[in-house]
């Protein structure tokens, strides 16, 4: 068939070419099919079998692990949390972050960049360490938070905020909202810096106040970009692990252990009670929380489709 | 032009809202601040101090301490090698997909499009325990590649996206010279195209540098048999969970760790920034 221009072929007409082209790609290929797309099917696998690590597992037990899992009551005590951890910190965060970037969306306000700068750095920085640090600032020891406070005679001993079990994982959504609210920032600023100047002087000229503004055509202009936001914040939260991993590693008591940190301590140490590790029953409550995550990505597809067809985008 | 924002009164209402911003963003970067005056106290004054930000008398040696004692003189190296590695293969291999993806016809090319727009869909982070089977096999445990090639195999298909859509938007006549002149398939991908794709590199190269620099479940994985592996963040954890008293000497080796990203991101930011605010555009 000819088509219209010619073809854009500037190499593949040569066999030489081609087989360039193939070396070009393989690298990509071949280590995205290694360390991506073969241990999606590969953590089933080893989800029916009895493995300790070593060499190839051979011994197949079926359902079992699956079993194991949903008969564990610390595998729902983790994944209480871990929706409460994305319950909380979404709304929280996104609410935050929303009104921050509406008070640096005004071209007039001096030193925007510097602030934006500031409000974003926690984002580059590693959550172990912070995670490390935070545990200095709330030690249970006479120093940080409790230090001043001790002085002032609010309190007599240390507080212990992370080895207490209500307070836990409350202290690392609080952290988690700190560390990852610059990102929604940006997100939102570059939303309303999309929203169109004519909208505002068409509302103006409607007389509408400050609020009916913001209520009537902000709201409304970064809905669909909303609906991205609320959904990779959701997603970026059920993987957290880097927190409380260096917080409290699940504890006190397990009360603040996510479903990332209980599949850590099923596959690489022993706790919960296990002398060994146990890859068996880490897979399968690994491929349980994927499949909530798959759910979770596909709903994000869903709603960004029909957000478009409101728009009469197709 | 909207009423009233040019009137005094709206003028001293965004110079309040900027002091207020400053106040703010003070106790949002607190805790790096105090750490870094945590590095350079002694450790009682470390717990007189609670909240204070100024160090009395500054004890360098903490860093010194820190380097050689806290062994994270050998963790920084590490840290290095492994963010070195990483960001130049992600570069190098997804560049050199992106182009063959958006500059060539070559047979099949669109079934690895719909591979990687899949992948980009499909759940990821629950994966280690297979992941840990393959470098087992590999013959790579125990060694900083398991860690570089896990990292770079993450984040491959993120960046050959991101080198394709720019690569895409090249016109064609820039490789038709060099190819009159007969220049061969590799030579026009590097000194062709490679050289016009500045600004997607940039941008690439800072978010796996950040990505690999911040990782600690990688290595804290891949460290767990051999100590000297260890890289400065799961460094840090580690010393935390041996010495939690040594206070200053955790704050030194933090501040280690948060230097390097902190003045890459301050130098850079405006990349970086657009960089993230190009998630929601796209």
């Amino acid at each position: 068939m000819a088509r219209k221009d010619p073809p854009d072929t500037l190499h593949a007409s040569h066999l030489r070419d081609s087989v360039w082209g193939y070396l070009f790609l393989a690298p990509m290929f071949i280590l995205t099919l290694t360390f991506v797309i073969y241990p999606i099917f590969g953590s089933v696998r080893i989800a029916f079998y009895n493995w300790d690590g070593i060499g190839n597992p051979t011994q197949y037990v079926g359902w079992r692990h699956f079993m194991g899992v949903a008969k564990d009551p610390w595998f729902w005590g983790a994944l209480k949390h871990t929706v409460i951890y994305a319950a909380v910190l979404v709304p929280v965060q996104l609410f935050l972050a929303l009104i921050l970037a509406l008070l640096l969306n005004n071209s007039r306000l001096k030193g925007v960049n510097f602030f934006r700068a500031l409000y974003f750095m926690p984002v580059v920085t590693s959550g172990a360490v912070v995670g490390v640090v935070i545990n200095l600032l709330f030690g249970n020891f006479a120093s940080g938070l409790s230090a001043p406070l001790i002085k002032l005679g609010l309190i007599s001993t240390p507080l212990d905020l992370l080895g207490s079990p209500s307070l836990a994982l409350g202290c690392i959504i609080a952290v988690g909202i700190w560390h990852t609210l610059g990102y929604n920032l940006i997100y939102f600023l570059a939303s309303l810096q999309a929203v169109p100047e004519e909208l505002y002087e068409a509302a103006e000229v409607d007389g509408a106040s400050k609020v009916q503004r913001l209520v009537h055509v902000t709201l409304p202009s970064i809905r669909p970009m909303m609906v991205i936001i609320v959904f990779m914040a959701i997603l970026g939260s059920l993987g957290q692990f880097d927190l409380v991993k260096t917080m409290t590693d699940g504890g006190p008591y397990y009360a603040s252990d996510l479903v990332s940190t209980y599949i850590y301590s099923y596959a690489f140490a022993s706790s919960h009670g296990m002398s060994q590790s146990n890859y068996g029953l880490a897979s399968a409550a690994s491929l349980f929380m994927s499949l909530m995550v798959f759910g979770f990505t596909m709903l994000q597809l869903l709603a960004i489709k029909v957000s478009r067809k409101e728009r009469g985008v197709s | 032009m909207r009423a009233g924002d040019n009137s005094r009164g709206a003028a001293a209402s965004r110079n309040a809202l900027s002091i207020l911003l400053c106040i703010a963003g003070f106790f949002y970067v607190f805790p790096f601040i105090w750490t870094l005056a945590g590095s350079l106290k002694t450790p009682s004054g470390f717990f007189a101090d609670g909240l204070s930000v100024i160090p009395g008398n500054p004890q360098w040696h903490n860093y010194a301490d820190a380097w050689i004692k806290g062994k994270f003189g050998l963790y920084f190296f590490n840290s290095v090698f492994i963010t070195l590695c990483t960001v130049s293969l992600t570069i190098l291999f997804s560049s050199m997909a992106g182009y063959v993806l958006s500059r060539t016809l070559l047979p099949g090319r669109k079934v690895v499009i719909t591979l990687i727009v899949i992948t980009l869909f499909l759940p990821r982070g629950y994966t280690i325990l297979p992941v840990f089977e393959i470098i087992q096999h590999l013959g790579l445990l125990n060694t900083l590649w398991a860690v570089i090639v896990v990292q770079v195999g993450g984040g491959l298909i993120f960046s050959t996206f991101l080198f394709m859509g720019y690569m895409q938007t090249l016109p064609r006549e820039v490789e038709e010279a060099a190819m009159m002149d007969g220049a061969s398939f590799p030579r026009i991908y590097w000194s062709v195209i490679m050289p016009l794709v500045g600004p997607i590199i940039a941008t690439v190269a800072l978010f796996s540098f950040i990505g690999s620099w911040n990782d600690f479940f990688t290595p804290l994985v891949f460290s767990a048999g051999k100590p000297e592996l260890r890289t400065l963040a799961v460094g840090m954890y580690a010393f935390q969970g041996e010495n939690s008293r040594d206070w200053t000497l955790i704050c030194a080796a933090a501040t280690i760790t948060l230097v390097p990203v902190i003045t890459v991101f301050l130098f850079l930011q405006r990349y970086f920034i657009e960089g993230v605010a190009g998630a929601v555009k796209g």
